[in-house]
């Protein structure tokens, strides 16, 4: 699913992100990544979903090679992957549904399915009552939710999911963990990154991953460990 | 529903926002792109009328010859079948004074008294010579050589000058065509990059799942069209116009002048003039679209 070798991520002014990363992600698998702030783990996803480049070493996602010369295909590629941002990124002077919605049109879904996955999504984070709600209207925590249920209901193999329960209360956060813990199966990887350790301690099962200063340190839980 | 319908709406949904996000300059734009419009439909107005009025008088391809009038009726005669040999010539027949007076009077319609101010018939009687307007030269030349004839008058300036006029205004046209052209890509793709700007967050974030360039675009698209659109109906409006004023005007002061229908004129101009705006826009906003790609 992704394979990172010696990876490093250094930003245009200098900064380096990501240091040395190697990593082996099959498909079907969850991981959690942890770190504090600044440590390197949006760039870490960011590079998943080819916002930015490695600066050294090689990456691929799902068999596509992660280069500049790939942008047509890595496009392509996201097309299956369903991103949270850590700033939702959710399109302004529209609804919440028209949100979803939005992020479907462009997907093999028919216009049936793709109200059904958007209604079916809003429900799943607990907010149907907000269906029709502008997003500019919205709270931090509520914004939060759309941008997970933009996520999943474009049915995704793989779910990039940064700080999602950042701006949550603890139910809520809990449940939105429980979500996407949920959204795991044999098709489906899942990656979430979180300050908040606590939510994640008592995880029985997954790969967690801790970042420091651009350094990855991993650890494997309740399945087979290859490395 | 069909999926692409289901788009469509969606479309045209998002072209309607881009349009009122920006809306001052987009009626600006409206507007600008429908004067230069009109005037370009008034290049290929002119140019439509010249090349009518030079078909018509090429057809008409006819010579007046008027005769010594000491001539016998027999040596009219002789001059007549004289003129029937020469290569070029289809037909003659002679015009007495009183049908040349007869047809001056129908050419000027309700103005004929002003004949009536002449004591006698002012007009003379001629000779109607029937050419092949392409022979006119060697024509002339021969008539010329033959005795008898007082004087020719032939339409060669007319048609000449005629045909410099049309030269002209098809390379007016053709100029016209080209600046108007460029402009209003100019305007158009303007536009679009204005919209790219202001969407650049939500484009980025399209990109970032993945929706391909021509969904993201095809709203742009729209806009472009819809903008050139409207600027060649407020052409064809104002052609519309000119032309009811132009007809009416010109009938009343210069019947004689042969000119086509008036919807000949606008339809023709009108559809061209509304093509072309619909294409001006595409591709005004496949530019604007294609420098984004460059910069991003
Ligand atoms: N576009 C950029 N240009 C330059 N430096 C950047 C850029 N984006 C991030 N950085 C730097 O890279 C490092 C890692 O940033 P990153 O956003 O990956 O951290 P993070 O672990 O996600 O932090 P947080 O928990 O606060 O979200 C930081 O030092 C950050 O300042
Ligand atoms: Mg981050």
């Amino acid at each position: 699913m992704i394979v990172a070798k010696d990876v490093s991520l250094t930003y245009q002014d200098g900064t380096q992100a990501l240091k040395d990363v190697n990593l082996r992600i099959k498909a079907g698998e969850i991981i959690y990544i942890t770190g504090p702030s600044g440590s390197g783990k949006t760039s870490l996803l960011k590079l998943i979903l080819g916002m930015e480049y490695p600066t050294e070493g090689h990456l691929r996602v799902m068999g596509q090679s992660m280069v500049k010369d790939e942008e047509d295909n890595i496009r392509k590629l996201r097309r299956k992957i369903g991103p949270v941002f850590q700033e939702f990124k959710l399109i302004r002077g529209r609804t919440a549904f028209e949100n979803i919605v939005l992020g479907m049109r462009f997907l093999d879904f028919t216009p049936k399915e793709i109200i059904e996955n958007s209604y079916m999504a809003l429900e799943r984070v607990g907010l149907k009552h907000k269906r029709d709600s502008l997003v500019d209207k919205l709270s931090w925590g509520e914004s939060q939710r759309v941008a997970i249920a933009r996520a999943i209901a474009r049915k995704p193999s793989l779910i990039l999911a940064d700080e999602p329960t950042g701006n949550l209360d603890l139910d809520n956060a809990l449940n939105i963990m429980d979500i996407l813990t949920s959204l795991r199966d044999e098709n489906t990887t899942v990656i979430i990154t979180t300050h908040a350790t606590h939510l994640i301690e008592d995880k029985e099962e997954g790969t967690f991953i801790r970042i420091q200063e651009g350094r990855l340190k991993m650890e494997r839980r309740g399945v087979e460990a290859y490395e | 529903m069909n999926k692409r319908a289901y788009n469509l709406a969606y479309f045209l949904k998002e072209s309607k926002t881009l349009f009122k996000i920006d809306f001052l300059s987009n009626i600006f734009s409206i507007i600008s792109i429908g004067l230069i419009l009109f005037i370009l439909s008034l290049v290929l107005l002119g140019w439509r009328v010249s090349s009518y009025v030079i078909q018509i008088v090429e057809r008409e391809g006819e010579i007046n010859v008027y005769y010594d009038l000491s001539l016998q009726e027999k040596d009219i005669n002789y001059l007549m079948e004289d003129i029937e040999k020469i290569e070029g010539v289809s037909s003659t027949s002679l015009v007495s004074q009183d049908e040349a007076y007869n047809r001056m009077a129908e050419i000027l319609g309700k103005e004929a008294g002003i004949l009536e101010l002449f004591d006698e018939n002012p007009f003379t009687p001629f000779i109607e010579v029937k050419i092949h307007i392409e022979e006119v030269d060697s024509i002339l030349d021969e008539l010329e050589s033959m005795l008898g004839i007082d004087y020719i008058r032939d339409n060669k300036n007319i048609i000449d000058r005629l045909q410099n006029i049309l030269i002209i205004l098809k390379v007016l046209g053709v100029l016209a065509l080209v600046a108007i052209g460029v402009s209003t890509l100019i305007v158009v793709s303007h536009i679009i990059r204005q919209g790219i700007y202001n969407n650049r967050d939500q484009i980025n974030t399209l990109e970032l799942l993945g929706a391909p360039d021509i969904f993201i675009g095809f709203p742009f698209i729209l806009e472009g069209v819809f903008l050139t659109l409207l600027g060649g109906v407020i052409a064809f409006i104002l052609l519309k116009l000119v032309l009811g004023l132009g007809y009416s005007k010109f009938f009343t002061a210069l019947p004689f002048l042969p000119l086509p229908a008036e919807e000949s004129l606008l339809i023709p101009i009108g559809i061209f003039i509304l093509l072309l705006s619909g294409l001006l826009g595409i591709i005004g906003s496949l530019f604007g679209l294609a420098k984004d790609n460059e910069k991003a």
